[in-house]
C-alpha cells in the first residue's frame, strides 16, 4: 500500500472566469475503514487563497499549522496578505526542506491574484510545483479525475457553471474510489464572493 | 556573536543614559563625505561626493553606490569598509527572500532587515556598531522609496534627505527646493545643486556618483560621462 | 539560550525531523510516494554564434503526464541556462539555488558569470549527495571565453560536449544528433536540429511529450523560444462543453460576501481638531 492511500483523499481545483473553484470529497478513513464523513480538507488561507492538501491526514494538518504560522508572520511583517503565487512559492520551499523525509501530502492552491486573476496550483510531496491554466486534480483519486476534467472542463465558464462542472467531475470520479467520497465540498470564489456548498454523494 | 559569557557589549549606557559608541559612530557618519537623496514622483535619486585622498588613485575603482537587487540601490556617508560588509549582508538577504517566495524583496522589507543587522551590533558581544548611514533608493509595488538608516539602526522614510559633512546645509538646501510633484530629472538636477552647494573644488562627473530608479524599476548607477550631460544642463 | 520552540523561517539545509518516522513506516509496508520526474528529453549543441537548448515538456508521475506543458529550461545567469531531467523538484531547486549564488557572485565581482562557475557550482552540490538529488542536467551558456555546453550527473560527474542530450529520451535525440551535427551549424539550421532531436524524443520516448521549447544563446543575446513548436496540439476537446440534465444535489449553501478594502484618505484632518 501507498502511504497515500491510507487516509484516501481526492481534491480538484478549476479554473473559470474571473473565478476559482476548489473541491475535495469529505471522507476521512483508515485504510478500508471510514472514520469521519465530514472531514476538512481545503482551509483558507485568506479570502481570496485557498489550500487543499490531500495524502496523509496527519501530515496534512501539521503542514497547514506551519503554513497557516509563516501566513500571519508574512501578513504582520509586510501588512498585506500574500499572492497565491508567492504562497505556492512558500509551501514548496517548506515541502523540499524535508526533500530527504518529505511529508506526505499533496497540495493544491487556489487563489485570486492581482487584478483577480485565478491561479491554481498543485505540487508533489517534495515542492515540485505544476502551475496550469486550466485545473489541477490530486489525491488517490486523481487518475479518475484527469479523466473526467479533461472531458469535462472547457474556458471562461461562469461562477455557477464551474459550481456544477467541478462538482460533476469529483462525484463521478469518487464513485470510481473506494478511499474517497462521502459527498463533497465545494469552495467557488468570486471576486465578491465565496460560495461554499456541501454536496450530497453516495454513501458507500 | 555572544556566544561566550566573557563577551559582552561595547555599547553600553553611560550613566545619563546615552550610548556613547552610538553617538560616536553618529560622528563618524558626520564626518563622512556628503550624501543625499530626493524621491521624485516618479522615481528616485540618490548621489554621493566622491573625493579620492590623492590624485593618483583611480577613481573608475571606487564605486560608492551600490546595487543591492535590480530595484534597490544604496549609498553611504560614513566608514567604506562598514559599508561593504552590509551590502554584502544585504544582498544575501535579498537574495534568501528571493528564493523563498520567487518574488522580488520590497524596499520596506529589505530596509528593515538591514536595520535589524545594524541594530544586532549595537547590542551583540566582542562588536561595534557600523560608523555608517545608509540611503536606500528603490522603487516596488508600493512606488518610489527613500529610507535612511542609522547607525543605531533606527530607519525612516524620507521625501529628501542629506547625510555627512555640510549635512544642515544641504539639508535646508534640500527643503527649499524640494516639491512634491518633482520629476526624476529635476530631481538630479537639485541633486547635483545640493552637491555642488557644499562642494570644495571643481564638481566633476569624476568626483561624485548618481544613482537613479525610474519607473522601469532598474536601478542604475550613472556614468561619469551622463553626470558631465547633467553638470552642463545644471550650468 | 534554548533552542527556539517555534519553527522560524528556515536558514536553508534540508531538514530530516521526519526520516525516521518515514523509515518506521516503510519497514510495516507502507510505501512511500513517487515523486514527481520530468521523464524528459533534453538536448543542447554548440552552433557557429554559440549554444542552443532544447527541451520537451511533458511531466509525469509514475505512468501518468501530470503537467502537458511544464518548462524544463531554467535561468541560471542572463548568459547561462539549464536543462533539467530527473526528480523535478530538485532540478528546479537546484538550479534556483545555483543561480541566486551566481546572481551574488556577480554583485562581487561586477562581471558576467561564467559557464564553468555554474558547472562547478553544481557538480559540488550534486556530488556532496552522492546522486540523492536526482538531478541530470544539460548546461549551456556564452561567456567571456566563449560558448561552452556541459551535461551533469546526479552523481556530480560533468562532460564538456559539442552536442549533448540527457534523459529517458537521450538516446533517441542522440541518435539524431550523431547522424546530423556537424560543426560551424548556422542558428537556423541549429535550431531545427534541435527541434528534431527533442521530437524524435517526444515521439519516441514516452515520458517524453507534448511540445519543444528552446532557447537561443549568443554572444551578449539569447532567444527562449517557449512552445518553439506544437506537434501534438489538443484535438478532442468540445466546443460547448458537457451538459449536465441533471443538477447536483447541495446539502448546504453559505455565501460569504467579501468586503471591499477600505482606503482612508486624509485621515490627517480629523486628527488635526
Amino acid at each position: 500500500m501507498s502511504i497515500f492511500e491510507y487516509n484516501g483523499s481526492a481534491l480538484i481545483a478549476m479554473v473559470g472566469k474571473n473565478c476559482f473553484a476548489i473541491a475535495s470529497d469529505r471522507r476521512l478513513g483508515v485504510q478500508l475503514q471510514t472514520i469521519a464523513t465530514d472531514f476538512q480538507r481545503i482551509y483558507k488561507v485568506h479570502d481570496k487563497l485557498f489550500l487543499g492538501l490531500s495524502g496523509l491526514a496527519t501530515d496534512a494538518q501539521t503542514l497547514y499549522q506551519r503554513l497557516v504560522f509563516r501566513h500571519k508572520l508574512y501578513q504582520l511583517r509586510e501588512e498585506r496578505d500574500m499572492k497565491p503565487e508567492t504562497f505556492a512559492s512558500l509551501v514548496s520551499a517548506l515541502l523540499y526542506e524535508k526533500r530527504f523525509g518529505p511529508y506526505f501530502c499533496q497540495p493544491v492552491i487556489a487563489g485570486l491574484g492581482d487584478g483577480d486573476k485565478p491561479f491554481i496550483c498543485t505540487m508533489d510531496s517534495i515542492g515540485a510545483k505544476e502551475l496550469a491554466k486550466d485545473f489541477v486534480v490530486a489525491g488517490t483519486a486523481s487518475e479518475s479525475l484527469y479523466g473526467a476534467c479533461e472531458s469535462m472542463f472547457k474556458p471562461d465558464m461562469e461562477a455557477e457553471e464551474l459550481f456544477e462542472t467541478v462538482s460533476q467531475a469529483l462525484l463521478s470520479s469518487v464513485d470510481r474510489d473506494c478511499l474517497s467520497g462521502w459527498g463533497g465540498h465545494v469552495y467557488v470564489v468570486t471576486p465578491t464572493e465565496i460560495r461554499e456548498r456541501i454536496l450530497k454523494g453516495r454513501m458507500d | 556573536m555572544g556566544d561566550s559569557q566573557y563577551s559582552f557589549s561595547l555599547t553600553t549606557f553611560s550613566p545619563s543614559g546615552k550610548l556613547v559608541q552610538i553617538e560616536h559612530a553618529l560622528t563618524a557618519v558626520g564626518s563622512g563625505q556628503t550624501s543625499l537623496g530626493i524621491k521624485a514622483a516618479n522615481g528616485v535619486v540618490i548621489a554621493t561626493e566622491k573625493k579620492l585622498p590623492s590624485i593618483l588613485v583611480d577613481e573608475t575603482s571606487v564605486q560608492k553606490i551600490q546595487c543591492l537587487t535590480p530595484n534597490i540601490g544604496v549609498v553611504y556617508s560614513g566608514m567604506g569598509p562598514d559599508f561593504r560588509v552590509l551590502v554584502r549582508k544585504s544582498r544575501k538577504q535579498a537574495e534568501q527572500y528571493h528564493r523563498l517566495y520567487k518574488e522580488p524583496i520590497p524596499v520596506t522589507q529589505l530596509v528593515r532587515e538591514t536595520a535589524a543587522v545594524m541594530q544586532e551590533f549595537t547590542q551583540s558581544g566582542g562588536v561595534r556598531p557600523f560608523g555608517v548611514s545608509l540611503l536606500v533608493a528603490g522603487f516596488d509595488d508600493n512606488g518610489p522609496q527613500l529610507y535612511q538608516v542609522d547607525p543605531s539602526g533606527s530607519y525612516f522614510s524620507w521625501k529628501a534627505s542629506a547625510m555627512g559633512k555640510n549635512v544642515s546645509n544641504a539639508k535646508t538646501f534640500l527643503e527649499k527646493r524640494y516639491t512634491d510633484d518633482m520629476e526624476l530629472d529635476d530631481a538630479v538636477h537639485t541633486a547635483i545643486l545640493t552637491l555642488k552647494e557644499g562642494f570644495e573644488g571643481q564638481i566633476s562627473g569624476k568626483n561624485i556618483e548618481i544613482g537613479i530608479i525610474g519607473t522601469d524599476k532598474k536601478f542604475r548607477v550613472l556614468t561619469s560621462a551622463e553626470i558631465d550631460d547633467y553638470l552642463a544642463e545644471v550650468e | 539560550m534554548s533552542k527556539a520552540v517555534v519553527d522560524l523561517p528556515p536558514k536553508g539545509g534540508f531538514s530530516f525531523d521526519l526520516c525516521r518516522r518515514n523509515d518506521m513506516l516503510a519497514k510495516k509496508g507502507v510505501n512511500p510516494p513517487s515523486f514527481r520526474k520530468t521523464g524528459t528529453t533534453i538536448v543542447g549543441l554548440i552552433f557557429q554564434d554559440g549554444v542552443i537548448l532544447g527541451a520537451d515538456t511533458r511531466a509525469t508521475e509514475g505512468p501518468i503526464v501530470c503537467d502537458k506543458n511544464c518548462e524544463k529550461i531554467h535561468y541560471m545567469a542572463p548568459n547561462i541556462y539549464c536543462c533539467g531531467a530527473g526528480t523535478a523538484a530538485d532540478t528546479e531547486a537546484v538550479t534556483d539555488m545555483v543561480s541566486s549564488q551566481l546572481q551574488l557572485h556577480r554583485y562581487h565581482t561586477g562581471r558576467e558569470s561564467r559557464v564553468v562557475t555554474a558547472l562547478t557550482l553544481l557538480k559540488r552540490h550534486l556530488f556532496s549527495y552522492q546522486g540523492h538529488v536526482q538531478a541530470a542536467l544539460v548546461l549551456g551558456g556564452v561567456d567571456v571565453t566563449g560558448p561552452h555546453l556541459h551535461t551533469i550527473y546526479p552523481h556530480g560527474s560533468t562532460d564538456t560536449l559539442p552536442y549533448a542530450t540527457m534523459g529517458s529520451g537521450s538516446l533517441a535525440a542522440m541518435a539524431v544528433f550523431e547522424s546530423k551535427y556537424k560543426e560551424g551549424l548556422t542558428r537556423d539550421e541549429g535550431i531545427q536540429l534541435v527541434a528534431e532531436a527533442i521530437c524524435s524524443g517526444i515521439f519516441n520516448d514516452l515520458g517524453s511529450g507534448s511540445n519543444v521549447d528552446i532557447c537561443v544563446i549568443t554572444k551578449g543575446h539569447k532567444d527562449y523560444l517557449r512552445n518553439h513548436l506544437l506537434p501534438n496540439p489538443r484535438t478532442y476537446i468540445s466546443e460547448k462543453g458537457y451538459p449536465f440534465p441533471k443538477k447536483i444535489e447541495v446539502l448546504l449553501t453559505k455565501i460569504t460576501p467579501l468586503k471591499e478594502k477600505v482606503e482612508i484618505i486624509e485621515a490627517g484632518d480629523a486628527m488635526e481638531e
